[in-house]
């Protein structure tokens, strides 16, 4: 079963910015951002595992050991062409958000937000490498990576969350779900990722993750809320 | 130098002889050795010099997938004896190993010494069946190549050849550039280097032209044939022979001598390489200077020279006399460390020196530890601290790039144990003059234990790029020449040998008061005598200054704008402070709540309370009012959560002020507030957030926490009867748990005013719920009940 244990050499602020829910505030201060950034870093875990599986695109079937028929329009079309699908379970651990949660509670409250944003940062990150990781493999067999998909995108139920671990392997790295599906550690990413042949390859949708959401009032949606628009 | 021709592919030669899809290739070698022979044959014919044998995936690791672990030596030795079989009188084979498919630790879970033990097992076979060379090939991770190559190199005194796959970035999937790749392999010992795979010529001239820059090996390449398509099942390499002969030439002209094909190219394609290249030969320098030092992490490069900008090298992860570090790391806690090196690296280290010397401890293992934590961490060259033989050799197996290795002095013992391993790792020496009888005095002694080392080093196999030399430094308070007999020794150094020089500067200081004013003087006059890269504290203001005003006066930051950057006098913050003193004191405390001036608050309150306001003037006038301009704003998009959670904090000191000198009056109380994260969801900041700025905008909360059933919730405000509830859920799957808590709190016959919220809630669903409002926010959450208790009081 790969592990890959993504390396945080870097975090980007603009991105914690963005968690944070301050994607345009000009006047914080920079230093308290920096703070956040080289903090999560510090405590961010990164470790990943991830499963390979032939799809077949006709009945949108993962064929594991057990077949798994998805339903789910959303991960149907995005998976749509597909002939592998690469299961992925990527975290960073529990020391980050038990580190901000006792931040808060000696009433740092902003540190405590911000080292949460970093947290989410990191893991996303780490989903990322893990993603260009696997992407770069398969590129020289020919194959063209849609992005990444989690369930609770679009109609995906979030209720598959633990078939996903289980075909990723996630209990390797720690992963594991609550019965509502949440994931424990909580700066965990699990998603799908499609491997199409080369001329198959179809355009991309938006590069936004956040395109897809329905959470239109999200404070680190990508694009302007309407009413902000004044 | 003539250009040597490889074979090209072998896997696409062998699915056309009729290879079966998913059967081990490398069986053939012992069931259909004669399909090898023909295919290796072919080769031959079409013009290839040195012939690859079928053993890619002839690693126990790669068998074991086949059931075939323990084949490893009878398929190796059968693949050479084929491809003898095919051989011209001129031929050479080159053993063929590629990669375990597994990553390495720290990025993976495959043990470096297993990884070694794997790859000396093939080697092993395929010499023993006597190959002329070994080609380790396809490798996408550097500390795989490293593992490799010292496999290699501990069985064989053939030629090693190594090639990395790059990406489209040209690094390797796991970040290596080629420079840092050609630094690490030829210090390592690689015979030739290059790449192979992934890409096809075009996107590999680049890399080979930064390959021969840095490589002080001939150097090689076997691109594919162009970028694979996946074709009806089938993944087909676009170029044709022709076109794969024009780039022949290219690459020889970028410093390749040693061209081949990989995935997708055929006899022929082999064919119309040799005949382009049939008069092309190459001729190449390597960049690097004759004395300088190159140091590297996984992904970066760092010279050391006088012609190179100065190196500081960080000292602090060190536990010598830091009673607090040495207790992290004797409880196995490397935080600290890693917060060192963040530290550091942020303050301008570009190395950073690593020391675990804590008594008692198992040494060697937390070399092991650190290296990888740290390999992970940054980015930055490390150099290794000990004394310990066996915990350096720790640290240079779990260190994926080219350290430093700390004090190698004269001392017998220390040259014997130290230089073979710096040798085996690839790793360079600081050359420390301490011999066996004792410390030099003079610099002549000095620039003579320096040869002592360097003589030494050069019998174990070392090379001229391997040194970094230590001009040691005493103690200017017990030795009245001790500093100026180091700076000679720096010039000694320079002018005799050459290499560059380092030195640990605050010895100098001990025990003298303001050691960083001795320590800054003494840096720049070293600067002069010769020092390239100072082990020094970065966290020094006085010892940044002076390199920023060091680098300008010696023309590294051209007419000082670094330096200007960084020490012109800012008038803005000024401006700022001399707004905020035309305020009255409660204007001053409004205006610190709204910036989120924690501590300057503090002051301002107890000025307030000196001039005679009340804790409820002061309350209302300055924070509440702060609190609801920052509310409108946050309402407006005009400021952002965590400026109210900062101003939020900031309120939360000034109101510990008023209640430290007025415990009386300072309590301020709009109303009770149960609030709860419901049953099933575990994510509670949001919630966290609500409840301070609730308790902060004067309200009693009690927080019954996450993950909290309905009749807990509904015992609690049966208990506190309070005027209000708020309930949080971030999932679609734990968001019913709303609705049912609100049903059984209104069943139980309690009817407090309910506020709900959360990442995935709306307006509508709070409606459906039966919750009297929605907030979408923390700060909606605090106007809402606010309004609400204005309304019912």
């Amino acid at each position: 079963m790969p592990i890959y244990n993504p390396s945080l050499q870097s975090l980007s602020a603009a991105e914690v910015q963005r968690y944070a829910g301050m994607k345009e505030a000009h006047n914080f201060p920079p230093a308290a951002i920096t703070a956040a950034v080289q903090e999560g870093r510090l405590l961010a875990e990164a470790k990943s595992s991830w499963e390979i599986f032939p799809y077949d695109s006709a009945t949108s079937t993962i064929l594991a050991e057990r077949k798994i028929e998805l339903t789910a329009t959303s991960i149907k079309r995005h998976l749509q062409a597909s002939q592998h699908v690469v299961v992925l379970a990527v975290t960073i651990g529990e020391l980050l958000e038990k580190t901000s949660e006792h931040y808060f509670a000696q009433g740092s409250y902003s540190h405590a937000l911000l080292l949460d944003a970093a947290g989410t940062t990191a893991v996303e990150a780490a989903a990322d490498q893990l993603e260009a990781f696997i992407r770069q493999q398969y590129a020289q067999k020919g194959f063209i990576c849609t992005r990444r998909f989690s369930p609770g995108y679009g109609n995906w139920d979030i209720r598959f969350q633990p078939e996903i671990l289980r075909l990723a392997n996630a209990g390797q790295v720690n992963i594991t779900s609550t019965e509502s599906c949440m994931l424990l550690p909580r700066k965990s990413v699990t998603a799908v990722i499609g491997l199409q042949p080369t001329y198959r390859q179809q355009k991309l949708q938006s590069n936004s993750t956040c395109s897809t959401c329905s959470l239109t009032n999200c404070l680190s949606r990508r694009e302007k809320r309407k009413d902000e628009t004044n | 130098m003539k250009v040597s021709v490889f074979d090209g592919a072998m896997g696409t030669m062998l699915q056309a002889a009729g290879l079966p899809a998913g059967y081990c290739p490398e069986l053939w070698n012992l069931e259909n050795p004669a399909a090898i022979s023909k295919i290796h044959q072919t080769y031959i014919a079409n013009g290839a010099d040195i012939i690859e044998t079928n053993t890619f995936g002839a690693n126990r690791i790669k068998l074991e997938h086949y059931g075939l672990a323990d084949q490893v030596a009878t398929l190796n030795e059968a693949a050479v004896k084929a491809a003898r079989a095919a051989c011209a009188p001129h031929t050479k084979i080159a053993g063929s190993v590629g990669p375990t498919g597994k990553l390495l630790e720290p990025l993976g879970d495959l043990n470096f010494d297993t990884a070694v033990d794997v790859f000396q097992e093939q080697i092993r076979a395929l010499v023993a069946a006597d190959v002329d060379m070994i080609i380790i090939e396809t490798i996408i991770d550097l500390q795989e190549m490293r593992a490799a190559l010292i496999a290699a190199k501990t069985v064989t005194t053939k030629p090693v050849i190594c090639q990395l796959s790059f990406g489209a970035d040209g690094r390797t999937i796991t970040g290596t550039d080629p420079e840092t790749a050609a630094i690490v392999l030829s210090a390592l010992g690689a015979d030739v280097i290059g790449a192979n795979c992934s890409l096809g010529p075009a996107q590999l001239l680049q890399v080979i032209e930064q390959l021969a820059l840095h490589a002080q090996t001939p150097i090689s390449v076997q691109p594919n044939a162009g970028m694979p398509e996946l074709i009806h099942g089938e993944t087909v390499f676009p170029m044709t022979p022709a076109e794969m002969a024009e780039w022949a030439p290219k690459l020889a002209a970028a410093g390749a001598s040693y061209i081949g094909g990989c995935c997708g190219t055929t006899p022929a394609h082999i064919q119309a390489v040799k005949t382009a290249l049939l008069h092309v030969s190459v001729t190449r320098q390597a960049r690097q200077r004759r004395f300088d030092l190159a140091l590297t992490s996984r992904t970066r490069t760092v010279h050391i020279g006088s012609k190179q900008p100065l190196a500081l090298i960080g000292e602090r992860i060190n536990p010598t006399g830091r009673k607090a570090m040495a207790a992290e790391i004797k409880a196995g806690n490397f935080i600290g460390v890693k917060k060192e090196a963040l530290g550091q690296v942020a303050a301008g280290a570009k190395i950073l020196d690593v020391n675990m010397g804590v008594p008692g401890i198992d040494q060697a293992a937390a070399m092991t530890t650190v290296f990888h934590e740290l390999s992970m961490l940054v980015d930055v060259p490390l150099v290794i601290d000990t004394t310990d033989a066996a915990a350096l050799e720790c640290a240079l197996k779990a260190y994926p790039g080219r350290a430093l290795i700390n004090s190698v002095s004269a001392e017998s013992e220390r040259l014997a144990s130290f230089l073979p391993l710096a040798k085996k790792y690839g790793a360079a020496i600081l050359c420390l003059p301490l011999s066996d009888k004792g410390v030099p005095r003079t610099a002549a002694e000095r620039l003579q234990c320096a040869r002592q080392i360097i003589a030494a080093a050069f019998a174990a196999g070392l090379k001229p790029n391997d040194f970094l030399l230590d001009a040691l430094v005493l103690t200017t308070a017990a030795e009245q020449n001790a500093a100026l007999e180091t700076l000679a020794t720096l010039r000694l150094y320079r002018q005799e040998l050459g290499y560059p020089s380092t030195m640990g500067l605050s010895n100098v200081s001990f025990g003298l008061p303001q050691r960083p004013i001795v320590n800054a003087a003494f840096c720049a006059m070293a600067l002069e005598a010769g020092l390239d890269a100072p082990i020094l504290n970065p966290y020094d203001e006085r010892m940044k200054e002076t390199l920023a005003a060091a680098a300008a006066l010696r023309g590294e930051d051209p007419c000082g704008q670094q330096y200007s950057l960084l020490y012109a006098p800012n008038s803005a913050p000024l401006e700022a402070k001399s707004a905020a003193l035309t305020l009255d004191t409660l204007g001053q405390i409004k205006s610190a709540v709204l910036q989120g001036e924690k501590e300057s608050v503090i002051p301002l309150v107890e000025q307030a309370l000196q001039e005679g306001f009340s804790s409820l003037v002061i309350t209302d006038n300055a924070l509440t009012a702060a609190m609801n301009e920052i509310g409108i704003a946050f309402g407006a998009g005009r400021c952002f959560l965590p400026q109210v959670l900062l101003a939020a904090e900031t309120m939360r000191s000034a109101f510990l002020t008023l209640k430290k000198h007025l415990p009386a009056e300072a309590e301020t109380y709009l109303g009770t507030v149960v609030i709860a994260t419901v049953k099933g969801d575990i994510h509670d900041l949001g919630k966290n957030i609500v409840a301070a700025l609730l308790e902060n905008n004067g309200f009693k909360v009690i927080d019954l926490g996450k993950d909290v059933a309905p009749d807990c919730i509904v015992e609690a405000v049966r208990i506190h009867k309070p005027d209000i509830v708020g309930l949080c859920a971030l999932m679609t799957t734990t968001m019913t748990k709303i609705d049912e808590t609100i049903a059984a709190i209104k069943e139980a016959g309690l009817s407090p005013y309910t506020i709900v919220g959360g990442a995935v809630l709306t307006k509508e669903y709070a409606l459906a719920a039966a919750a009297d409002c929605f907030a979408a926010n923390g700060v909606d959450a605090v106007t809402l009940a606010k309004s609400f208790m204005k309304e019912n009081k």
